[in-house]
């Protein structure tokens, strides 16, 4: 029991002190997208992922971006829109966890 | 001799992200992409950013596009290859190796090169210019052992790397020849703000000043000033600007000035050629000039829109971009034409605290441009201000009040 504790702990520290990484799901139908991690460290405010895909994408006041509508684009131009990040802060997943790339 | 319908000459992310486009819509159209460089794209901007310098991100993070990419989208990659001549009448690319290369349709999206600083010692080891991803990783590899690095140039390369080499460890020296940093596009405040910054981190700047010559045997042991200074340092960098590098060009008939001219589809006055990113030299329609534009995101979307065009869409390049660099707590960000060649004025938009700051450069009564220091909750709005092309005669008062809300100009 103590283990399970403890192991949940360090999850709970991992995943909130030492990973930037925010997920938004997406359940567009038909899409092969099912997730879209955005990593707040990577980001550094280019905004390229937004001439691709500018209605998913809005920029916070750190200038760092987050996901304001998951199921606003095609898949097409998601899969552009995390091609064309200069620092590789955006990662698409399938409904299995797998990379769509 | 080879052949390809649709032939890119650049490798970056304005010539790569036309053949993504390209390949998006022809499925079957051949494509090859000529590149100086031996490398498939890489993030040029990485190259200037601390996390990645000092190793906190994997180096091979830099990597934007892998072998399987180029294969999947049958994509010939051709590297290592420096072009040397066009001959529009015969659609002919000439390379160093004495080949040629005929196309249906050219990109050239070639970037810009570093400006040399033209005085005595530059080969020497420890002098550095950070262009391509070979430069940058040899800075990588003498950056944790520098003591005492000179910036030279008062622009995005200098600041940046300042920074980096200030973070590793190492005494920094900033050298301008001007008479406040920037001093071509920052005002005075502005320039007073970055230069605070970058002082009170114990960086020396040294204004009005120019390198005489560098020291050194085989290794750089300083650089003495024309006025007879001497700073002793085991590194340089040089970043006093860019060229772009068109002489191969000169005598194709293709129109150029500082870069490749072309209308506002990005296509040049020779038949079934466009240019692209750093070099390209648009036309605008707003401003009715020719603007050139040196960042990534403008490389990117004059890509996708050259790409389009290749394909035989008529689609005007109307994006603006904008770029932000960051360095000693500060940030700087340029967005749209911050230069106009036509007569500007520019709003002042100082504050909310002592260290933010906003120049809005507006041509007739229209924004056309900005320069934000520690101000990036405002670039979207300011873009959208730009983009709208919004009569702003009488919003003087609005765009200077730093505690008013932007975004209510342009409602959506």
């Amino acid at each position: 029991m103590a283990i399970i504790y403890l192991k949940a702990t360090l999850f709970i520290f991992y995943y909130f002190f030492m990973s930037n990484q925010i997920e938004y799901k997406r359940d567009q139908e038909g899409s092969k997208i099912a997730k879209i991690v955005v990593d707040r460290d990577l980001c550094i405010g280019a905004q390229s992922c937004i001439a691709p895909a500018g209605a998913t994408y809005v920029m916070d006041g750190e200038n760092k971006v987050i996901v304001s509508d998951a199921n606003a684009a095609t898949d097409a131009d998601l899969i552009a829109s995390a091609q064309a990040c200069p620092t590789k802060a955006i990662s698409l997943y399938d409904k299995d966890g797998q990379p769509v790339t | 001799m080879q052949q390809y319908k649709y032939l890119i000459v650049g490798g970056g992310v304005a010539g790569t992200t036309a053949a993504g486009t390209i390949r998006q819509h022809d499925p079957t159209g051949s494509i090859a992409i000529i590149s100086d460089e031996p490398h498939y794209l890489y993030s040029r901007i990485m190259l200037s950013k601390p996390n990645f310098f000092l190793g906190k991100i994997p180096f091979d993070q830099i990597w934007l596009r892998d072998e399987s990419w180029y294969k999947n989208k049958n994509i010939t990659f051709i590297g290592g290859r420096t072009v040397t001549k066009l001959d529009h009448q015969d659609k002919l690319i000439h390379l160093d190796d004495n080949s040629g290369i005929k196309y249906e349709k050219l990109l050239l999206a070639t970037g810009t090169s570093p400006r040399p600083l033209a005085v005595p010692g530059i080969e020497k080891r420890g002098v550095h210019y950070l262009r391509t991803l070979d430069q940058g990783k040899g800075i990588i590899e003498s950056v944790s052992t520098v003591k005492h690095a000179v910036a030279v140039g008062g622009g995005f390369i200098s600041f940046e790397m300042a920074n980096i080499m200030h973070m590793s460890g190492a005494e920094v020296t900033i050298i301008i020849r001007e008479n406040r940093f920037w001093e071509s596009i920052l005002d005075e405040t502005a320039s007073r703000i970055v230069e605070q910054a970058i002082e009170q981190n114990g960086v020396k700047m040294i204004r009005r000043a120019q390198i005489d010559h560098i020291d050194g045997n085989i290794n750089v042991t300083g650089v003495t000033l024309q006025d007879g200074t001497s700073i002793p340092c085991d590194a340089v960098i040089c970043g006093i600007g860019a060229y772009c590098n068109i002489d191969w060009v000169k005598d194709s008939g293709i129109k150029i000035d500082r870069g490749i001219l072309a209308d506002q589809h990005l296509q040049t006055n020779l038949p079934d050629i466009w240019t692209a990113g750093d070099v390209s030299q648009f036309s605008d329609p707003i401003l009715e000039e020719e603007v050139q534009l040196g960042n990534w995101v403008n490389a990117q979307e004059q890509g996708r829109i050259a790409g389009l065009n290749m394909l035989g869409t008529k689609t005007p390049f109307t994006f603006v971009s904008f770029y932000t660099s960051h360095g000693f707590d500060t940030s700087i960000t340029f967005i749209g034409n911050v230069s106009p060649q036509k007569t500007s004025s520019t709003i002042i938009r100082h504050g909310p605290t002592t260290n933010q700051h906003a120049q809005i450069i507006t041509v007739g009564d229209q924004v056309v441009g900005a320069v934000l220091i520690n101000q990036t909750p405002i670039l979207q709005a300011l873009s959208k201000i730009i983009a709208s092309n919004l009569n702003v005669a009488d919003k003087k008062s609005q765009l200077e009040d730093p505690t008013f809300d932007l975004n209510q100009l342009t409602p959506a």
